[in-house]
């Protein structure tokens, strides 16, 4: 992660200094010190560039003082995104090892959060570039927030950095190849967790056996590499016994090939990603404990591969979950919703739960439905749905409501079991899968957010490179501090 | 046509909603049951029937259990008069069918059998406006393609004159001259030219009329972006907004509203021909703005954006309701038992979204977001029809609202892609599987109804 430091704004002896500047106003604080170390040039070369401090505009000026390297100003506009300022404002220095933003005109939490999109954009997943020239990284190693206040603004950014670590170890997990990250590679960097006081369980194929998770299993039975399912405790409530606790539970197919049902070779590569649901659950629980969240919360992740090896199972095949219900299997493709049948039946006969959220890369319609702005939200509690979309609002990360029905789920009846694992073709495919799903919640509050879409990005954004984008991480952070922490 | 009596007709099957259960039997008067309780009597399980939208499928569920009997009598003596009514609908549109084209004509007889049938008068007369809106909208969505041509979709709209609707229809030449560059395109492959038909309904008060708009494609091949094979006769329904559109003026006419409201319909072929519109075409559309056509199977959206267009700016109505059998996005999105919903203005959404549920025409409210309209830039136009193919699965439905934003200004708006539920696919709808829904119909009737028929809240 980017070294970020706060300190008093104070021109730096070398590196880069970034100016965010209001639109229309005058040159203040270390902006106007610079400028009169200019002898009025900065003032001068701003006018020249058109820049007039709006939002998104910026000017850059190479060695304009001192030992100042690069300097570039970044336009706040009326209202400043301090976030996305943070983010955008990375590229542009990328190539320097150190740099001073002049946040003297932020308040301590906007400094904080400008910090935070910095942090989030400088990201990089570069394990396996064995061959890059050093010239070609990115340098910028060291950011100081020149603040007003470092004091206040570090404390503000410390739960923020948490967050930020959450959201790295997710895009780590999503980003991993699936030769590296298998069910077990997977459980063991859960394991990592425990330092951050995380309880981690990790459960085989055996005790899955015990518990009937024919569903889960079937999914498995496949692939040379053993499932597993990874139970994430973090007690912060101070209670001595859980009582009623959050619970969120991740799909994570560290693979998947479609199986059987297989799928075609164009983009199959992407299916690495096929875990992130339970990527975002592993960087959620981290970034819970990082900051102390005080409530009682479980994550729970189903981890398998869906290959189709000799023991794959078949289409028609018909398995028995763990709540009893059977199941006709007639499509092998459609295996994440198996996999969250068993893991959701175990987390509400474990755990009893106030709600539970599930999040999976459930199905190619959802992205037909919404494409890669909003994830899927469905919901039995309206409460809750609200809370979900509230919280995605206020840290970028959209869901949009879709329903649910008894319309849908009539079209999932079996005529050999009590439900098949896909009802009517593609119409409605999100939809039935998530009645599928709702076939397992016993009425308790839930929601299930199909990320499908919004998992991966193609293009880079202000706080998120192209790749994994950790989707969900920050919004259900989000949601138990607004409402479930006191 | 229904008949109100008290007591049943000789030879006619009396059918009865029944609720409760009956021993020796095993009839137990659960929904989908069937009791043949006597050669002239049998009885339709009712258990849990409240809302009128309940009631009609029970309506519907008493036609489909008559068989062959060609006179029924539905028996709703002891029920509120607003069941019998919503029983007596379901059956009705049960109870439609297409024979114009058979040989064979059957058209059922069916009964009402009620205490006091004066009553009922005033709303089954009610009922029966919106009936036959609906089932004019049925009627010309049947119509295969060699013969529901534009030209004769427009004669068939003519006809409407009669009922007191004012009826302009503007051809070729007509259209040429207010440079309708998306309708003339769309049609420019068919031996059978395109038309803008312009239905309006006074009302009984001034003030700006509701405007429905309508994708009527009599029948769409894709053009040169041609469709496969399979299922394509199902094209000919591809009309199902604009009938929906006349359906409705035809329901409001026959209940004389006073709303003012007017339906813009934009009717083209979409055929492969020598003359066919291309992929990479660039078109000049009514309201000056270019658009680059990526796929003709797009076609939908280039229609009505020039009748939203049209729309719009001859009549500054008070709001904008456009309804299209648009993409296969949306029955990907929603299945076959809501159509999806989009628009500019929460109120107007929320109106419409409760006259659906009135009705049981249910919506969905689907979003146009940033990235949405972003995908629509294009290189050499002002904008791109749609995002090429290829590029993995794509939010369509999305992509076809912005683009049909672009045409509306600022009115209020709403647009209803109705792909999936044009045809009755599921259980959910009163109307036989596999005939024409009429989706739009009574949900626009309810709306103007609803919302816009009392002058002191314009």
């Amino acid at each position: 992660m980017l070294d970020i430091a706060f300190a008093k704004p104070a021109l730096p002896k070398s590196g880069a200094l970034v100016l965010p500047i209001a639109e229309g106003a005058a040159l203040t604080g270390l902006a106007a010190t610079l400028d009169a170390a200019m002898e009025g040039g900065l003032g001068r070369a701003l006018e020249a560039a058109g820049f007039k401090g709006k939002k998104g505009q910026s000017a850059t000026l190479w060695a304009p003082a001192g030992g100042i390297t690069k300097l570039v100003a970044l336009g706040l506009g009326e209202t400043p995104d301090t976030e996305k300022l943070g983010g955008s404002l990375v590229p542009m220095i990328s190539g320097e090892a150190a740099a001073m933003v002049a946040a003297d005109g932020l308040t301590a939490e906007q400094a904080a959060s400008l910090a935070m999109g910095a942090a989030l954009r400088a990201y990089r997943f570069d394990r396996y570039r064995t061959m890059e020239k050093a010239e070609d990284k990115p340098k910028l190693a060291k950011l100081t927030i020149g603040a007003a206040e470092p004091a206040a603004a570090k404390a503000a950014f410390a739960p923020m950095k948490a967050v930020v670590e959450g959201v790295f170890l997710t895009r780590d997990l999503v980003s991993e190849p699936a030769n590296i990250l298998t069910p077990a590679e997977f459980a063991d960097r859960l394991k990592g967790l425990e330092k951050l006081g995380l309880g981690i369980e990790v459960l085989g194929p055996k005790e899955m056996k015990k518990l009937g998770f024919g569903a889960l299993l079937g999914v498995a039975q496949g692939s040379i590499n053993e499932p597993r399912m990874v139970v994430m405790k973090w007690n912060g409530s101070g209670r001595k016994k859980m009582d009623k606790p959050l619970c969120f539970i991740g799909k994570g197919v560290t693979f998947d090939t479609g199986g059987i049902s297989i799928k075609p070779a164009g983009g199959m590569e992407d299916m690495k990603w096929d875990m992130a649901g339970a990527g975002t659950v592993a960087g959620l629980m981290a970034a819970l404990a990082g900051r102390k969240a005080k409530a009682d919360i479980i994550g729970i992740v189903g981890l398998v591969e869906n290959m189709p090896g000799h023991n794959a199972q078949r289409p028609g095949d018909v398995v028995t979950s763990a709540s009893g219900q059977t199941i006709e299997v007639i499509n092998t493709d459609a295996e994440g919703r198996l996999v969250l049948a068993d893991v959701i039946h175990y987390a509400i006969q474990k755990f009893d739960p106030a709600f539970m959220v599930d999040l999976a890369t459930l199905t190619g319609a959802i992205i037909v439905a919404l494409g890669h702005e909003h994830a899927g939200l469905f919901a039995n509690d309206e409460e809750l749905a609200a809370r979900i979309i509230a919280a995605g609002n206020a840290v970028g990360e959209a869901a949009w409501r879709m329903p649910l029905g008894d319309a849908y789920d009539k079209q999932i009846k079996s005529d050999i079991a009590d439900m098949k694992n896909v009802g009517g073709g593609r119409a409605g495919g999100s939809i039935t899968a998530a009645c599928f799903i709702q076939r397992f919640v016993q009425g308790k509050p839930w929601a299930h957010l199909d990320i499908a879409g919004t998992a991966w990005s193609s293009k880079d954004s202000p706080t998120i490179p192209k790749g994994a984008t950790a989707y969900g991480v920050r919004m259900l952070d989000r949601l138990v501090a607004e409402h479930y922490e006191g | 046509m229904l008949k109100i009596r008290r007591a049943p007709s000789r030879g006619a099957l009396r059918l009865r909603p029944v609720a409760e259960g009956h021993g020796p039997s095993g009839f137990r008067g659960r929904p989908g049951e069937v009791l043949e309780f006597a050669p002239d009597e049998r009885w339709v399980g009712a258990e849990g029937a409240s809302s009128p939208h309940d009631w009609e499928r029970l309506g519907a569920a008493c036609i489909a259990a008559a068989g062959n009997a060609q006179r029924v009598a539905l028996d709703a003596r002891g029920l509120p008069p607003g069941c019998a009514v919503a029983l007596a609908t379901g059956a009705m549109l049960r109870a439609w069918r297409f024979d114009r084209l058979k040989a064979e004509k059957r058209a059922r007889r069916i009964e009402l059998l009620v205490e006091e049938p004066a009553r009922l008068e005033q709303p089954w007369a009610r009922a029966e406006a919106a009936l036959a809106g609906a089932a004019f909208a049925r009627a010309l969505v049947a119509e295969p393609g060699n013969h529901l041509t534009p030209g004769a979709f427009a004669e068939r709209l003519k006809a409407l004159r009669k009922e007191g609707l004012e009826v302009t229809v503007l051809g070729r030449k007509a259209l040429r001259r207010l440079g309708a560059g998306g309708l003339l395109a769309v049609g420019q492959g068919s031996a059978h030219p395109p038309r803008l038909v312009v239905l309006r309904w006074k009302g009984g008060f001034k003030a700006p009329p509701v405007a429905f708009i309508g994708k009527g494609i009599c029948f769409d091949t894709g053009g040169i972006s041609i469709k496969g094979a399979a299922g394509m006769e199902a094209m000919r329904a591809d009309m199902a907004g604009a009938a929906a559109c006349a359906g409705a003026m035809l329901a409001l006419a026959r209940r004389r509203s006073p709303c003012p409201t007017v339906a813009v319909l934009a009717i083209a072929e979409n055929a492969t021909s020598g003359m066919a519109y291309r992929p990479g075409d660039v078109l000049r559309m009514m309201n000056g703005r270019t658009v680059e056509v990526v796929d003709t199977d797009a076609e939908g959206r280039l229609v009505l954006a020039d009748a939203l267009h049209f729309a719009a700016r001859r009549f500054r109505p008070q709001a904008l309701l456009d309804l299209a059998t648009l993409t296969g996005s949306v029955v990907t999105a929603l299945g076959h038992h809501r159509a999806g919903l989009f628009g500019n203005d929460a109120a107007l959404g929320a109106a419409v979204t409760a006259a659906g549920e009135v009705v049981g025409e249910r919506l969905w409210p689907l979003p146009i977001g940033q990235r949405h309209r972003e995908d629509l830039k294009s290189d050499i136009a002002d904008i791109r029809q749609c995002m090429p193919a290829g590029r993995g699965p794509q939010p369509d439905a999305s992509h076809a609202a912005a683009f049909l934003r672009e045409f509306v200004g600022t009115l209020p708006w709403a647009h209803l892609d109705i792909a999936g539920v044009d045809t009755a696919e599921t259980e959910e709808f009163p109307a036989a599987k596999g005939t024409p829904s009429g989706f739009g119909v009574r949900l626009l009737d309810a709306l103007v109804e609803r919302h816009f028929e009392d002058p002191h809240r314009l």
